[in-house]
């Protein structure tokens, strides 16, 4: 009997002295304080933007091991959806852009507010690259882990993010650069050669299509749809390219509901699947007699789903001149915006504000809303 | 009348002609207790002393007008002391002395029911007992509280099934049907006089289910008198809880009146955030009028908030070195947070009125009025970052799995994740847990005053009202008859309310999800697209406002019920029967963009030129505003219970029953929360139900064994997952699911050859499989599209593929038939999940002066996760290529078995007598091996990630609740 007593006793005195610290910790159930705002940091560079991009040989990522710390405003905002997962900063000599990886980055990174990158550990590394048609941009990302579809992937990590990119003061919307013809990039430029690059500008006067001598063909629009994006994307019979003349598309992007307008008007019944090494998958229209498994009902058995676009400009009327694509992602809210008819008919011209980038050589400019697009009277 | 005892006491000439007659009965189905021992004593000297009869009958004659006490004590029963006043030489009949069962000292002070919780259904710890049910049977007692910490289910049954009535109301939640526990959690003293059946056993109040019945009395006659004060500590639920109960027991005039308020606060010690600030009160008052009429009214609330719990996966819980880890708070200002609080204010007033005109017959009717708000906090966001610490995106393996097949190749990133999740110190903590004070800051930073992120609350705020009444007729002395009819009328109005802004000033009414998909049309994403319309924009909500849904869950409900018992010897048979009529519907109270409808005129809706209004298959515009379709079932049930007494203390009984339910609210609509779209095919729920029981019970030993089988058909069940991806809600609406719940229970009590020591053990050991392949509608609730409409083939099982042969690397190669198709050769069953399905415990127990031991070992076995549906379709096992293979079926639909555990538990108890007072503790300490790996449920996530091939879907990691390590719960009390 004793020894219970004394079993009990000691169990009680253990349970209790063990967690007696904790154990009464009072649990705050009241009216919390809000948090103090957030401070901007006191760093600075110690390298331009254009002399990063310098350190980039082509086709060989770098992963930074060096302290090179690069500082920018931030130029874009993924507010509107045109751009995704990552942000341009710009300084006096080139814009790049920061593969972050997030959502809504516009909240944690203002518009016009100053950034420092801490480079080292990042990966710099180039995006749209082709052999034989000229560069893409260099970019700051993370090494892509031996995944080689691209040379660098996100950052995406949040320590990773909050330990290389810190945020300033908030100094003011950058202002775009009112650039000419000639100013724009050749298709082996990068940054470090042309300091337009990267960075937000405006052209002016642009002319709708673009006669591509190669080729010999009239570009209006592009897009690539994808029968089922759950299947390899780079098969070709897994592939629907829209492209050239009278490809139908009159609006800057396609959102999912617009797709499908198009697709169900018939305006792409004769394209062919694939490519043109590779046309042996029939057209889009053999594809209607796809039954639905749920309505039962007949329908178009591709993929469904928001696509970008590239419209194509150029500096001179009839397609001569430089072709500057603005290309825009069905994502993005304005993707069912039509583009002026006349516009679309030669009759006026555009000017337009957004990064100057390039594309396997070729000018895209990326706007951040349907409102840095103007129609000239 | 049987017996009479004449008392010539007093010394005057004239004999005195009062008296005082009753009848000694059990509280559990009123049963006359033969063998009770009745003293009546005045001022303290003990006058005459009876033993009742068969028919529990008493009657004392020749009483002089005077306050007399009886004293009634019985055998396996607690006793009861009535006062009496005799007043004009007549006698005065009690109609009933209800004796309670047996209250040992552990059954009363360490009784769970002292400080049972039971309302963390939303945390996955579910404290609620499997049975509520105590009267001296072994099994219950042991199972009953003593497994609730590992969500044992009885029978495997949902505890929906488990029948819970309140003064002879039935309260399981008119939506879900889940047991209404946490309206009166806090009121233990107040809600501790019930009575409980087992299985298919009957209950004067209803004929119930097949799941048990319990009515708690909740009158103030049957709270304990006197005053009780108690003090509780623990560290598993909250620190402290202090209670206070005052009631007064019947008096002289009539009256009886109790009151009970308690508070509970502070958090535990093995989950971080959760906590309580939960306070209730009750006070009730009855008034007995001549004997026949008796009128009770009572009020009770609740009201409190409790910080909630979340599952995460087993990575997680790995990185973070602890299984119950919480991902719902964070520090703001240095000051804990949770964003999960639930919040509640529901008050209930019963008004009961009962009729004992004569010891043959009693009635008894209650209204009863359920009102106030249930909401629960959660953090919303729009078009920003997913602030959960645990969210997929932020844990090593998003980036990278050994797996090559996954595509997930980042190593470094991954280690730089996991160095984030495993430095547990403060400038780490914004990685593990919410970070409020970027949120704040967001919401700071954005130009418009426009919160980015906020709390929101959920409310389910109900409007119950109940109106039950029921009779007990003996008609001769073979036959009873029972019946009663119940209505219930419900109107239940579910919403957002915006509950914090964090530091912003509005939080625009939109789907913020919905505008990924549909960005471009401005319409298709309004929560309230009439609002839209009307005013061109979306409306700013700020703090207090409704938005996101809102809409009315209107129930009706009527039930007519009969039981006649025949009584022959010690044989009884009951017949009983219900016939009801339910009806349903949602009544939408805003119109969501994606499923416009059509307007208040019937017309088609556009909006820049675009259709919005969308059809179903059926051609049934998708609408989210104003009535749905009403459902209405015919529910009706019988029962027939068969029992037979021996000499010698053994009984045996057996009961089959069939049900035809009504599925519930719940489970009857794809998505309430966005449309008025019912669930496809819907139907009642069949159940046939029996089981045969021994019971012995003698000279301290107690024993039942019992078999049950049960087949449950045509359920239908809505599942609702928060889906990372779609940052929006999934539903999976099954039909068809049927399943089977046979095995055995056993309880043994044995007294050993000390007095005062006994050993106890149960077994329960069951198979609950499903039995079906039933059929699924997926939808999103941002998108109106359906998903996946299909069946589900591997729901009910697994099946095994007959292997041809092997290659020399050792890989399976499985045989084909001509056609090409893998042969089957049998099937690995799939059971209902989150409940052992085998268990077992043995205790020993000792009472000796007061004092009491009992150390417990328990087992639990073949417990099993719950299934998502998504996993067992042909869709999630073929792949990118669509080709179902054995390899995919086996790693896709097979069910994860949790392993054994064992528990060993110690109460200690001692109460002392000085006076009229009482002083005593019980401490309870459970599972004092620290046992800290106990999976007690989960559920698997909605998600399939493709392979690098493309060729086959992998499933996202399941998250888990844990068993808590070692606690313990001291309870002091103090009565007089």
């Amino acid at each position: 009997m004793k020894k219970i007593f004394i079993f009990a006793a000691a169990l009680l005195a253990f349970s209790s002295c063990q967690s007696l610290k904790e154990e009464w910790q009072p649990v705050f159930t009241g009216e919390y304080d809000k948090p103090a705002v957030n401070q901007p940091v006191d760093m600075e560079a110690n390298t331009t933007i254009a002399e990063l991009a310098a350190m980039y040989e082509t086709g060989k990522p770098w992963t930074v091991d060096k302290n090179i710390v690069i500082s920018g405003i931030v130029s874009t905002t993924d507010k509107y959806g045109n751009f995704y997962k990552s942000f341009y900063i710009q300084d006096e000599t080139g814009g790049i852009e920061l593969k972050l990886g997030k959502n809504g980055l516009y909240n944690d990174y203002l518009p016009g507010q100053r950034i420092y990158v801490d480079c080292r550990d990042l990966e710099l590394g180039m995006y749209g690259y082709k052999s034989g048609s000229g560069n893409g941009m260099v970019q700051i990302g993370f090494n892509n882990g031996g995944d080689d579809t691209y040379e660098t992937s996100y950052i995406e990590s949040s320590i990773l993010i909050d330990t290389h990119v810190f945020k300033g003061e908030v100094e003011g919307e950058v202002k775009p650069i009112v650039i000419d013809a000639e100013d724009l990039p050749g298709e082996n430029d990068t940054q470090n050669t042309n300091n337009n690059i990267g960075k937000l500008v405006t052209i002016r006067n642009l002319h709708y299509s673009w006669y591509d001598s190669r080729y010999g063909d009239m570009n209006e629009a592009f897009a690539l749809l994808y029968i089922d994006s759950n299947k390899d994307k780079k098969a070709s019979s897994n592939r629907i390219f829209i492209s050239g003349e009278d490809t139908g598309i009159t609006t800057w992007a396609m959102s999912e509901e617009k797709m499908d307008e198009y697709l169900t008007s018939g305006i792409w019944d004769g394209v062919d699947i694939g490519n043109a090494n590779d046309y042996n998958y029939g057209t889009v229209g053999d594809y209607k007699d796809k039954i639905d498994p749920i309505s039962g009902e007949g329908y178009y058995g591709i993929d469904r789903a928001p696509y970008s676009v590239s419209q194509y400009f150029s500096t001179e009327p009839g397609g001569a001149g430089t072709c500057v694509q603005i290309r825009t992602s069905g994502y993005c809210r304005f993707a069912d915006t039509e583009i002026d008819p006349a516009v679309l008919s030669g009759d006026k011209t555009i000017n337009v504000t957004g990064i100057l980038t390039l594309y396997q050589g070729r000018i895209q400019v990326t706007v951040n809303n349907i409102t840095d697009i103007t129609v000239n009277p | 009348m049987v017996a009479a005892t004449l008392l010539s006491f007093a010394a005057t000439a004239q004999i005195p002609t009062g008296g005082i007659e009753a009848t000694v009965v059990s509280r559990a189905g009123r049963a006359p207790i033969q063998g009770a021992t009745v003293e009546l004593s005045q001022d303290d000297a003990l006058l005459s002393s009876f033993t009742t009869p068969a028919d529990g009958q008493f009657l004392f004659e020749g009483l002089a007008d005077g306050n007399y006490v009886l004293d009634v004590t019985a055998d396996g029963y607690t006793p009861a002391r009535v006062n009496v006043k005799v007043e004009q030489g007549l006698v005065r009949n009690l109609m009933f002395v209800t004796l309670g069962p047996t209250q040992s000292l552990l059954a009363s002070e360490l009784d769970a029911s002292s400080f049972a919780e039971f309302d963390l259904d939303d945390t996955g710890y579910s404290d609620a007992p499997t049975i509520l049910y105590a009267n001296n049977d072994v099994y219950a007692d042991m199972v009953g509280y003593g497994f609730s910490a590992i969500r044992f289910k009885n029978r495997g049954y949902a505890s929906e099934t488990q029948d819970v009535y309140l003064a002879g109301v039935p309260m399981n939640d008119a939506l879900t049907g889940y047991t209404p526990f946490s309206l009166w959690s806090g009121l233990n003293e107040a809600m501790r006089s019930k009575d409980a059946t087992l299985g298919l056993e009957q209950l004067p109040y209803g004929i119930s289910g097949y799941n048990g019945l319990t009515n708690i009395s909740g009158q103030p006659y049957d709270v304990r008198p006197g005053w009780r004060f108690s003090l509780l500590t623990n560290s598993a639920l909250y620190r402290l809880r202090l209670m206070a109960t005052y009631a007064s027991g019947e008096l002289d005039n009539g009256w009886s009146y109790a009151f009970n308020a308690s508070a509970r606060l502070g958090g535990n010690d093995w989950v971080e955030g959760l906590y309580y600030r939960s306070f209730a009160f009750y006070a009730g008052a009855s008034k007995r009028f001549n004997d026949a009429h008796r009128l009770s009214l009572t009020a009770f609330v609740t009201p409190g908030n409790r910080g909630a719990q979340n599952a995460s996966t087993q990575e997680v819980y790995d990185l973070m070195g602890d299984n119950m880890y919480n991902s719902n708070w964070g520090y703001q200002n240095g000051k804990v947070r949770n964003s999960r609080v639930r919040k509640t204010f529901e008050p209930i007033v019963t008004l009961k009125y009962d009729y004992t005109p004569s010891e043959d017959f009693s009635a008894s009717a209650t209204l009863l009025y359920r009102t106030g708000y249930n909401g629960y906090t959660a953090l919303d966001w729009y078009d920003a970052q997913d602030p959960r610490p645990d969210y997929y995106k932020n844990l090593p393996s998003y980036f990278f799995i050994e797996d090559e097949d996954y595509n997930r190749v980042n190593f470094e990133k991954a280690e730089w994740a996991r160095y984030a999740w495993t430095h547990h110190t403060p400038e780490y903590y914004n990685y593990q847990h919410l970070n409020w004070d970027r949120l704040y800051n967001v919401n700071y930073a954005n130009p418009e005053g426009r919160s980015k992120y906020a709390l929101e609350e959920r409310r389910v705020d109900q409007n119950d009202v109940n109106l039950v009444g029921s009779i007990d007729w003996d008609i001769d002395r073979h036959f009873n008859l029972r019946a009663g009819a119940q209505f219930k009328y419900n109107r239940t109005e579910n919403y957002k309310l915006m509950n914090d802004l964090l530091g912003g000033q509005y939080y625009l009414n939109i789907d913020s999800f919905a505008e990924r998909d549909f960005a471009s049309n401005a319409a298709l994403i309004q929560n309230d697209l009439d609002y839209f319309l009307a005013n061109g924009e979306a409306e700013r909500i700020t703090t207090g406002g409704k938005y996101g849904y809102d809409y009315l869950a209107q129930i009706r409900r009527a039930n007519l019920w009969a039981s006649g018992t025949y009584t022959l010897g010690t044989f009884s048979a009951s017949l009983a029967g219900s016939v009801g009529y339910e009806s349903f519907w949602r009544d939408g109270l805003v119109r969501k963009g994606l499923f416009a409808g059509l307007d208040d005129n019937g017309n088609e809706m556009y909006y820049n030129g675009r259709l919005l209004t969308t059809y179903d298959k059926n051609g049934n515009p998708v609408t989210s505003k104003g009535k749905s379709d009403v459902a209405q079932f015919l529910t009706w049930s019988g029962k027939l219970n068969l029992a037979y007494e021996m000499t010698g203390g053994h009984r045996v009984s057996a009961n089959v029953a069939y049900f035809n339910d009504a599925p519930t609210f719940a489970q009857s609509f794809v998505s309430a929360r966005t449309r008025n779209t019912m669930v496809d095919g819907l139907t009642t729920v069949k159940t046939f139900s029996s089981d045969v029981n021994y019971q012995y019970n003698n000279g301290g030993y107690n024993v039942r064994v019992t078999g049950f089988y049960t087949k449950i058909n045509d359920q239908t069940d809505v599942m609702s997952f928060y889906d990372d991806s779609q940052h929006s809600f999934t539903n999976f609406a099954m039909t068809g699911i049927d399943q089977r719940h046979m095995g055995i229970e056993l309880g043994v009590q044995v007294p050993l050859f000390v007095e005062g020591l006994s050993v106890s053990g149960v077994l329960s050991w069951g198979e609950y499989v499903y039995t079906s392949n039933p059929h699924m509608v997926q939808t999103v609730d941002n998108n109106a599209e359906i998903i996946r409409d299909e069946d589900v083939p591997f729901w009910k099982s697994t099946p095994i593929y007959k292997v041809a042969g092997y290659l020399d690397d050792g890989t399976v190669v499985y045989d084909q038939d001509a056609d090409g198709n893998y042969i089957i050769e049998g099937e690995t069953k799939h059971y209902v999940p989150s409940t052992p399905q085998l268990a077992a415990a043995i205790g020993l127990n000792y009472n000796i002066n007061y004092w009491f031991f009992e150390l417990t070992g328990q087992y639990f076995a073949n417990s099993y996760l719950d299934m998502n549906p998504l996993y067992r379709t042909a869709f999630a096992c073929g792949g990118g290529d669509g080709k179902v293979t054995p390899e995919e079926v086996y790693y896709m639909t097979e069910q994860e078995r949790f392993d054994p555990a064992f528990l060993l538990n110690l109460s200690i108890g001692k109460s002392w007598y000085i006076g009229d007072y009482q002083l005593g503790f019980s401490l309870n300490m459970q599972n004092l091996l620290n046992n800290k790996n106990v999976k007690t449920g989960g559920y698997e996530q909605t998600r399939l990630i493709s392979s690098y091939g493309k060729d086959r879907y992998y499933r996202f990691d399941p998250k888990y609740f844990y068993m808590y390590g070692a606690n313990y719960m001291l309870n002091v009390y103090f009565r007089f």
